[in-house]
């Protein structure tokens, strides 16, 4: 049960307080907090779970804003975490943004978001969809609206269908003029590439999302070619799950508009699209480096905003490092960024150059890792395919449309 | 509790808010009674105003009449807004409070259900005592009102009604109608809302009423649990949490019920939301606790969805669900060994999630994989992440104590110490010494490189510790042993660890009994400088070994060089029943925290106390020496961390306080700082120590029996039960002169242990010295003391203020005899100065 909830500007300032129970929590500890907060090591800022000497705090931090609820009861974090996570998504949602001016514009519907969202501690809806029909949110169309009609309210009359409906996810009645759904398969690619070039872990955790647009209370399947490279699966409450256990069927009532359908993971993937060799020899007190970066199997598209990111250890007193594709670029905090973009078809970019050790050090000790960013649209690596889309109970034609991204996840490689 | 918001002074930040807030005061009576068109929107924009003014903590509350009045409307939005601002400050204004009951009234025979939701919400959180009576009302038509929303809001409404007046919502009997709401309400969330209530209310109210206690055993009978398991795909995600945690009570009559009950909730482990998830684990683990292999399996059934929400998840979320992955891999390594690749630290991730994956990497290490991860650990060591670094060069040491193939560990360890780093040599340092305890027979190899590092490259206590262990242990093969003690020896005062100081005692004992001719020297000087040294345990144990030597060298050899056993199992730092306290708290905070809930919600271990409205004012008239920091700031810290303590103890602590010993000469003794314990150091040639000094000191009481020779100090006896109310303390503290002002250093240990400032609190109360408030204003901890001379009145009172950051503490007293004062700054001083020592 939380009993407060404090939104933080990124300098520590309070910009929104809603006390949830009788128990008044005072705003002193925000203050506590922020000087907890600035007291730690970079690495624990963002401790998800603090103690403070009077409440128990959970924080989330997102685009600059801290999510903090207080408790004096003993409960389940993960709720509580789980419940700031969806605040902080609602609200992106809602206001095209999280940023500490869009929030202090808006405080009113912040307001009357926490309202619905949650009473006396405890979680009620957070699908957005509910949300918006009891709240409209600060649009453009509804400010013209507001105009045009005299009326200047942002909130319906009525009461949405929804909380009364047999499926709390959807709008009871939605009409649209063409009826379309679009499915994504986004995937993440997390890979680690140990010192002596052997892939250590291989693994993708991927998305569908759907985008949903369809006139009254459709029933979707969805299939695909090969369920099987699915290791595990996580879904949406709107997935029914017998024809899932007995047939690896998708059948489910979508929500209005764009959700997450479903996330899997794949494990124990064998290869990575590209491979990236870092060379580092350390020859008194120099050391020269030498990263190359090219195409390992060819996925059929083009892998496309390949970066390479590094941190130069502390030791290193000056790094000249020049590539023979792309820009290298060194900031003030020592990170070195290669951006490559398209991988050329004709020959594998490379970056070379000395980097100068402090005096008194012979060799480099710490080594530093490379982190890998690419992108390649219209493939998902896991494998994953698609089979059909089949819409039942409503007799309209409809449009479909599929796509696939892969891109890097937490790609690293060490030298 | 805190002192509501509307006694609170603006912020200075704010220096504009009073004249802003009287001009919107005026603009909103001129807007009370218009009824021009445009007024709504005028109105929105002040109310918009005031509301911003409420969020950024200026008090506005002196517009409650206006606000109110500006209230009647038929605008949804400004309705909203005035019943956030009357829900902020009806606490405070009460009488201001019972204005808006008339408008909240009206507004819950709305039409519009959303209105009358709205309605019922904001007039049960006015939360004003004298208006329950208008509550009862519109809660009943609310209960039974035929829309969901309102039922729902009316729901949690009864709730909060239970916390304003318990009397009020049992008389009016809504706890009954809430349990027939529970089983009989078509929408689920008004179920959900139910039975989080119920719980609530009849928890509270089991302790005196055994109808209620008997109630909340019925939420937890058969038909009740089957009734929401069979509608729980209906529940919203959150309210299954609450649904699931129910379940997880509940104890089945059967196995054929646990399965069923499994069977149903199996796909709660595929949903999208963590909570979800995790709350199905735990129901799923407390239901099979008595099948052991049915429990196997459900481990490797949420093996998967776990592993899944860590990697897809927020860093936050990721972070709780692999704490509580920590606790199930530590419960059942073995099943977890397999999925050794999923514990990988990833570059970027936080500190303490790679610290929680060392832990487990260090747990599922077997046979057959210990290669593997030793091998990524290894990576680790040469990471940019200190910590981590040092962590991951723990956990091979670990690995290697668990191992019995320890062949390619060793190699590691040793490369470890040729990195020519220096804490990765710290480091591996003190794990070779673990291992060669546990695995004597790799002595040949480790020795070999060890003989290799330069003693003057190891800096911390640990590692040199553990480097002089070795020397004294392998003295006979390590060929220089003997010399590089000697310098050790020779470097004596440079050496400020009184643990590397006793190991090297000891090792030079060793190595005399190996090596006796190169060692004399170095043994000669090391006892002197042993005997010398100002640290007790150093002294003792210089002692010690002296009179061994001197009583019989054989049995001094057989003393301190015994043939060794080989260590087998080191001992665990948690003990198992905190272990199964913690998995008895699945799914809590007690998992994140790694300790059971008790050792942080009881107040005993919490080390923190109730706010105290009435001390709050204590700091206000003694913040002369926090005139740094502006006055307003300390005013409102203070009140809000200014914690209590008499009460508490006085009546918590009767036991103790009659077992409170008074023994100030004793106390002043020890301040003496070990004067006459340099004597037998002057004579090391021999002359016969006492025998009884002997024995004092073997068994560690480190009094010697000197002590009466000493110069006692004037004799001042304390009352060790003193009291003195918070009232007479201030009225003192102002009246008093300061009679005496001193500055001292606290030990290390003391400030370690002020991390309780409880603790403090109990030290000083050992020594008659009570505590009337304390408070924490990083890095400072502020106490206020009070001591009273056991056979008159006089009182003594006391400030001080401990520096955690540089361990200095300031102190201010006062006193009623100004002539005592010293000689209680010295009690004061000698009691504070054994805080935190053993």
């Amino acid at each position: 049960m939380l009993q407060c909830i404090f939104l933080l500007s990124d300098s520590g300032e309070v910009m929104l307080e809603k006390q949830l129970t009788g128990h008044r929590v005072d705003r002193s500890i925000c203050a506590w907090f922020w000087d907890h907060a600035i007291s730690q090591p970079d690495s624990f800022k963002q401790q998800p779970v603090i103690a403070s000497p009077t409440h128990y705090l959970f924080q989330v931090f997102r685009d600059g804003i801290t999510f903090l609820a207080c408790t004096q009861v003993e409960m389940p974090p993960l709720m509580a975490i789980e419940f700031l996570c969806r605040v902080a998504d609602v609200l992106k949602d809602y206001l095209g943004g999280l940023n500490e001016d869009v929030i202090k514009d808006n405080f009113v519907i912040v307001y009357e978001l926490l309202d619905e969202m949650i009473d006396n501690g405890f979680p009620l809806t957070t699908e957005l969809n509910v949300l918006q029909e009891m709240i409209a949110p600060p649009n453009i169309v509804s400010k013209v609206l507001s105009v045009v009609t005299g009326r200047s309210s942002n909130v319906s009359d009525t009461l949405p269908g929804a909380t009364a409906s047999v499926v709390p996810w959807r709008t009871a009645d939605p009409k649209y003029a063409s009826n379309e759904v679009y499915v994504d398969l986004v995937e993440e690619m997390d890979a680690t590439i140990n010192r002596d070039g052997v892939l250590v872990k291989c693994e993708i955790s991927g998305e569908v999302q759907v985008n949903s647009q369809i006139t009254g209370l459709p029933d979707l399947t969805l299939s695909f070619a090969n369920p099987s490279v699915l290791d595990d699966v996580r879904f949406h409450p709107c997935v029914r799950f017998r024809p899932w256990e007995s047939n690896q069927i998708l059948s489910f009532v979508p929500p209005d508009g764009q959700f997450k359908l479903m996330s899997y993971r794949v494990r124990k993937l064998k290869s990575t699209p590209i491979y990236v060799k870092p060379q580092l020899t350390s020859d008194g007190g120099t050391c020269r480096l030498s990263v190359l970066v090219g195409i390992r199997n060819d996925p059929g598209k083009t892998i496309d905003s390949v970066i390479v990111q590094f941190q130069l250890p502390s030791c290193i007193l000056s790094a000249d490092l020049t590539s023979n594709h792309g820009t290298v670029n060194i900031l003030a905090n020592k990170t070195c960024i290669w951006t490559i973009g398209r991988i050329p078809k004709d020959k594998a970019p490379s970056m070379s150059g000395t980097l100068v050790l402090e005096t008194g050090l012979e060799r480099l000790h710490v080594f530093p890792t490379f982190q890998v960013d690419f992108r390649i649209t219209g493939v998902a690596l896991s494998g994953l395919q698609i089979d059909k889309l089949d819409l039942q109970t409503v007799p309209y034609r409809f449009y479909k449309g599929f796509r696939a991204l892969t891109r890097a996840g937490q790609f690293e490689v060490r030298s | 509790m805190a002192p509501p918001q509307s006694q609170r002074s603006p912020s200075p930040s704010q220096p504009s808010g009073k004249s802003e807030v009287s001009d919107l005061k005026l603009q909103l009576r001129q807007l009370a009674g218009s009824r021009a068109p445009g007024t709504d929107d005028l109105k929105r924009d002040l109310f918009k105003k005031v509301i911003s003014n409420m969020t950024i903590g200026i008090d506005v509350s002196s517009l409650f009449g206006e606000m109110v009045m500006c209230s009647a409307t038929s605008d949804i939005v400004l309705k909203k807004m005035c019943y956030l601002y009357v829900g902020n400050y009806a606490k405070g204004n009460p009488e201001l409070a019972l204005l808006t009951i008339n408008f909240l009234q009206r507004d819950c025979k709305d039409m519009d259900p959303m209105i009358r939701g709205l309605a019922l919400r904001s007039l049960c959180t006015l939360r004003v005592e004298n208006l329950v009576e208008y509550l009862v009302g519109p809660l009943g038509s609310g209960l039974k009102d035929n829309n969901s929303y309102v039922r729902m809001v009316a729901v949690i409404g009864v709730l909060k009604l239970y916390h304003i007046s318990a009397s009020t919502c049992i008389d009016a009997d809504f706890p009954a109608t809430l349990k027939h709401l529970m089983l009989n309400d078509p929408d689920t969330q008004v179920v959900a809302n139910c039975l989080s209530a119920l719980q609530e209310i009849w928890t509270l109210e089991s302790g005196s009423s055994e109808e209620a206690a008997r109630e909340r055993e019925a939420v937890h009978s058969k038909p009740v649990i089957y009734y929401l398991l069979n509608r729980i795909k209906e529940f919203s995600e959150w309210s299954q949490c609450v649904v699931l945690e129910l379940v997880a009570k509940y104890v089945p009559s059967d196995n054929s019920e646990i399965f069923d009950i499994m069977n149903l909730l199996e796909d709660r482990l595929q949903h999208a939301n963590g909570a979800v998830v995790l709350a199905t684990t735990k129901v799923f683990l407390h239901l099979t606790l008595s099948m052991a292999d049915v429990h196997q399996q459900v481990y490797e059934r949420i093996k998967a969805p776990l592993l899944t929400q860590v990697s897809s998840g927020s860093p936050e979320q990721s972070y709780a669900i692999l704490s509580h992955l920590h606790l199930l891999v530590m419960r059942a390594p073995y099943i977890f060994s397999s999925d050794y690749k999923h514990f990988y630290c990833q570059y970027n991730e936080p500190s303490y999630v790679k610290k929680l994956k060392l832990e487990m990497l260090t747990a599922v290490a077997n046979e057959s994989n210990t290669y593997e991860i030793v091998t990524e650990l290894c990576e680790y060591a040469a990471n940019v992440d200190i910590p981590i670094a040092r962590e991951s060069i723990r956990a091979v040491g670990k690995i290697a104590l668990q191992q019995y193939d320890v062949n390619a560990i060793v190699d590691r360890l040793l490369q470890f110490l040729e990195m020519e780093k220096d804490y990765v040599t710290a480091e591996a340092l003190v794990l070779v010494k673990d291992l060669l305890r546990k695995y004597p027979q790799w002595s040949q190899d480790c020795i070999a490189v060890v003989g290799n590092i330069s003693s003057k490259n190891v800096q911390e206590p640990k590692a040199k510790a553990a480097l002089i262990w070795m020397l004294g242990e392998y003295s006979q093969d390590m060929n220089d042993a003997p010399y590089v003690l000697e310098s050790l020896v020779e470097n004596w005062d440079e050496e400020h660890s009184a643990e590397v100081r006793l190991h090297l005692l000891t090792a030079v004992m060793k190595c005399f009994f190996k090596r006796p001719p190169e060692t004399q020297k170095a043994l000669g000087a090391a006892l002197a400088a042993g005997l010398a040294d100002f640290h007790q345990d150093v002294h003792d144990r210089a002692l010690f070994y002296y009179r061994l030597l001197q009583y019989k060298v054989s049995v001094a050899e057989s003393v301190v060089n015994p043939p060794k056993q080989a260590v087998s199992v080191f001992a665990d730092t948690q003990n198992s029943e905190v272990k199964d306290r913690i998995f008895d708290e699945f799914n809590s905070l007690s998992v994140v925290y790694q300790k059971p809930s008790y050792m942080f919600t009881d107040k005993e271990h919490r080390g923190i106390l109730e706010f105290s409205d009435e001390l709050g004012n204590l700091s206000i008239s003694v913040e002369s020496g926090d005139s740094v920091v502006p006055a307003q700031r300390v005013e409102e810290n203070d009140k809000d961390l200014l914690l209590s303590t008499t009460e508490k103890d006085e009546v918590r602590d009767p036991g103790s306080n009659g077992s409170a010993y008074n023994a100030p000469s004793y106390d002043a003794a020890i301040s003496q700082p070990l004067a006459d314990l340099a004597l037998p150091s002057t004579g090391l040639t021999g002359q016969a120590p006492a025998s009884s000094l002997a024995i004092d000191d073997l068994l560690g009481l480190g009094f010697p029996v000197g002590t009466a020779a000493t110069p006692s100090p004037p004799p001042l006896n304390l009352n060790p039960k003193a009291v003195l109310d918070p009232g007479t303390f201030q009225q003192k503290w102002r009246q008093l002169p300061i009679s005496l002002s001193e500055e001292y250093s606290l030990s290390p240990q003391g400030i370690v242990s002020l991390t309780a400032p409880n603790a403090l609190l109990r030290h000083m109360q050992s020594h008659s010295i009570q505590c009337i408030a304390s408070g924490r204003q990083s890095p400072n901890f502020k106490f206020f003391f009070f001591a009273q001379k056991a056979d008159e009145a006089s009182v003594y009172l006391v400030e001080c203020i401990i520096n955690t950051s540089s361990g200095k503490s300031q102190i201010n007293i006062k006193a009623d005899d100004q002539s005592s004062s010293q000689a209680f700054s010295t009690l004061f001083q000698s009691a504070l100065s054994k805080f935190g020592l053993p």
